[in-house]
């Protein structure tokens, strides 16, 4: 990473951007937002996607930590804490976790296991989940019920491993439980807070 | 000298410490999420929390309304509006349906939000379960445990005494089925626009120094009794003396010269459209 990759995005605006695609799509599990307009703006090979890139620097600083997951943890750990000056914990003590699509390919799962899912007087000190995954789209494959959703919403997430099963286990005593964000290397976005439920369709 | 001062007024850390807390009050509707709350430049209980709110989710393209207890014109809604509109440029309005982003003071507009909107409401006591319970600690543990009874007290307290509810405002609802929430003081009149609404609906209290939020499509009740259903304001026969509008919620003032008691919609960018339709209609005819 370079000093010029970061020249074209405005960390004012962009961010505010994309913040807000980050709140319709929270607000609505199964909206998928594009934040290709922001994304495109920031280098392809900084080690992760660049959504994932404008992701920490929305929401990381000094007050969290976060943990990476990927084959280049160290580069993108360093890169991560020199945008942001957020420092590292161990995974059940992140605020935010990042699962980058070049980790490997039982990360996701160890992630979702030791994630925190906060106390029952603070269910707010839980992790966000951030998964880089190979594609998010509005296709059959998973049916999402809960708030935000009028009646039910469809997504498929290509994602390695039982996320769903172990997502269930995490999220089982609400409020407690860990918000997921998917992005896809087409600068989707996708968010499954805790409330949202899901269901696999039958396979026709 | 002429401050200049970062878009929306705020430094971009005070934007992230917010909308953190605002992306995890979505994911767990009704709980008030803890936050940093800013000193802002109006004093603390004018609107603040919503103020914040505002500021941390505004953007360049963002059309901004500002109500306070229905009106755009109070000294409250203009000087919020002023300050947003004066660090930002955006565009402000009064109509509701053309707004993208509307901060409001104890109304939920008339008109029905839609989606592509979100509704920040200024809220001046976020903790429904205070007026019981003045601990924080005891009050985050009641939520914790979902324990209620007392909210429930309160309001069988009232009936005991009065033969009903007497929330006249800030009637507790159940969020989600999950968690007792104020919905700041709104009337009850406006308690069942929180349900299902087709908004994101925020609530921020600055000087408490919580944010908490209803997604669309979320079930909101007001907290009530099998044999003491809950009820809004009614405003049966009554209608507005300037546009004639019924069903809406309605200020009753006295006109002291003529000694009578008249009704004015509450909403007044409601009531302004209301005769502006009416007095183009009135000319086509001419």
């Amino acid at each position: 990473m370079k000093g010029e990759t970061m020249v074209k995005l405005d960390l004012v605006h962009d961010i505010q951007a994309s913040y807000r695609k980050v709140v319709d799509s929270m607000s609505r599990p199964g909206l998928i937002s594009d934040l290709a307009a922001e994304a495109g703006k920031l280098d392809r090979d900084a080690g992760c996607f660049p959504s994932t890139m404008i992701i920490a620097m929305m929401l990381l600083d000094t007050e969290v930590t976060f943990k990476v997951f990927s084959e280049k943890e160290a580069q993108v750990t360093h890169m991560f804490n020199r945008l942001t000056y957020a420092n590292t914990a161990e995974a059940e003590r992140a605020d935010f976790i990042f699962v980058l699509q070049d980790a490997a390919s039982d990360d996701l799962r160890n992630a979702l296991q030791k994630a925190k899912i906060g106390e029952l007087i603070d269910p707010h000190q839980s992790a966000t989940v951030i998964v880089e995954t190979e594609a998010v789209s509005g296709d059959k494959a998973l049916r999402l019920t809960g708030p935000g959703i009028r009646g039910e919403s469809f997504v498929q997430v290509k994602a390695s491993a039982d996320w769903i099963q172990i997502r269930e286990e995490k999220n089982a005593e609400y409020p407690l439980g860990i918000d997921l964000i998917f992005i896809d290397e087409s600068h989707r976005l996708l968010c499954l807070p805790r409330t949202t439920q899901i269901r696999k369709e039958e396979v026709r | 000298m002429r401050i200049q001062y970062n878009f929306a007024f705020f430094d971009e850390g005070s934007k992230r410490e917010i909308r953190r807390a605002t992306l995890k009050a979505i994911a767990i509707p009704g709980y008030q999420v803890p936050f940093a709350s800013r000193e802002m430049p109006i004093g603390r209980g004018w609107g603040t929390g919503g103020l914040q709110l505002t500021l941390s989710l505004i953007g360049k393209k963002d059309v901004l309304k500002v109500i306070d207890q229905g009106s755009d014109e109070s000294v409250n809604a203009v000087s919020i509006k002023k300050l947003i509109q004066k660090t930002t440029g955006v565009k402000t309005v009064e109509d509701t349906s053309e707004a993208t982003l509307i901060q409001s003071r104890h109304r939920i507009p008339e008109i029905p939000l839609k989606p592509g909107q979100i509704l920040v409401l200024q809220v001046p006591l976020p903790e429904p379960l205070r007026k019981y319970e003045p601990s924080e600690r005891e009050t985050k543990k009641l939520h914790g445990e979902k324990d209620y009874s007392g909210a429930w007290l309160m309001l069988f307290e009232q009936i005991m005494k009065y033969r009903n509810m007497t929330t006249g405002a800030d009637h507790p609802v159940m969020v989600h089925d999950r968690y007792v929430m104020a919905p700041s003081p709104i009337p009850k009149f406006d308690n069942p626009k929180l349900d299902n609404s087709e908004a994101l609906i925020l609530l921020g209290a600055g000087r408490e120094k919580k944010i908490y939020a209803v997604p669309p499509y979320t079930r909101v009740v007001s907290l009530s009794f099998e044999d003491v259903p809950f009820r809004t304001e009614s405003f049966q026969d009554k209608s507005c003396k300037l546009c004639g509008a019924q069903g809406v919620f309605m200020d009753e003032l006295f006109d002291a010269a003529a000694g009578v008691i008249y009704y004015q919609c509450n909403d007044t960018s409601y009531c302004l459209s209301r005769m502006n339709r009416q007095s183009a209609v009135l000319m086509q005819s001419l």
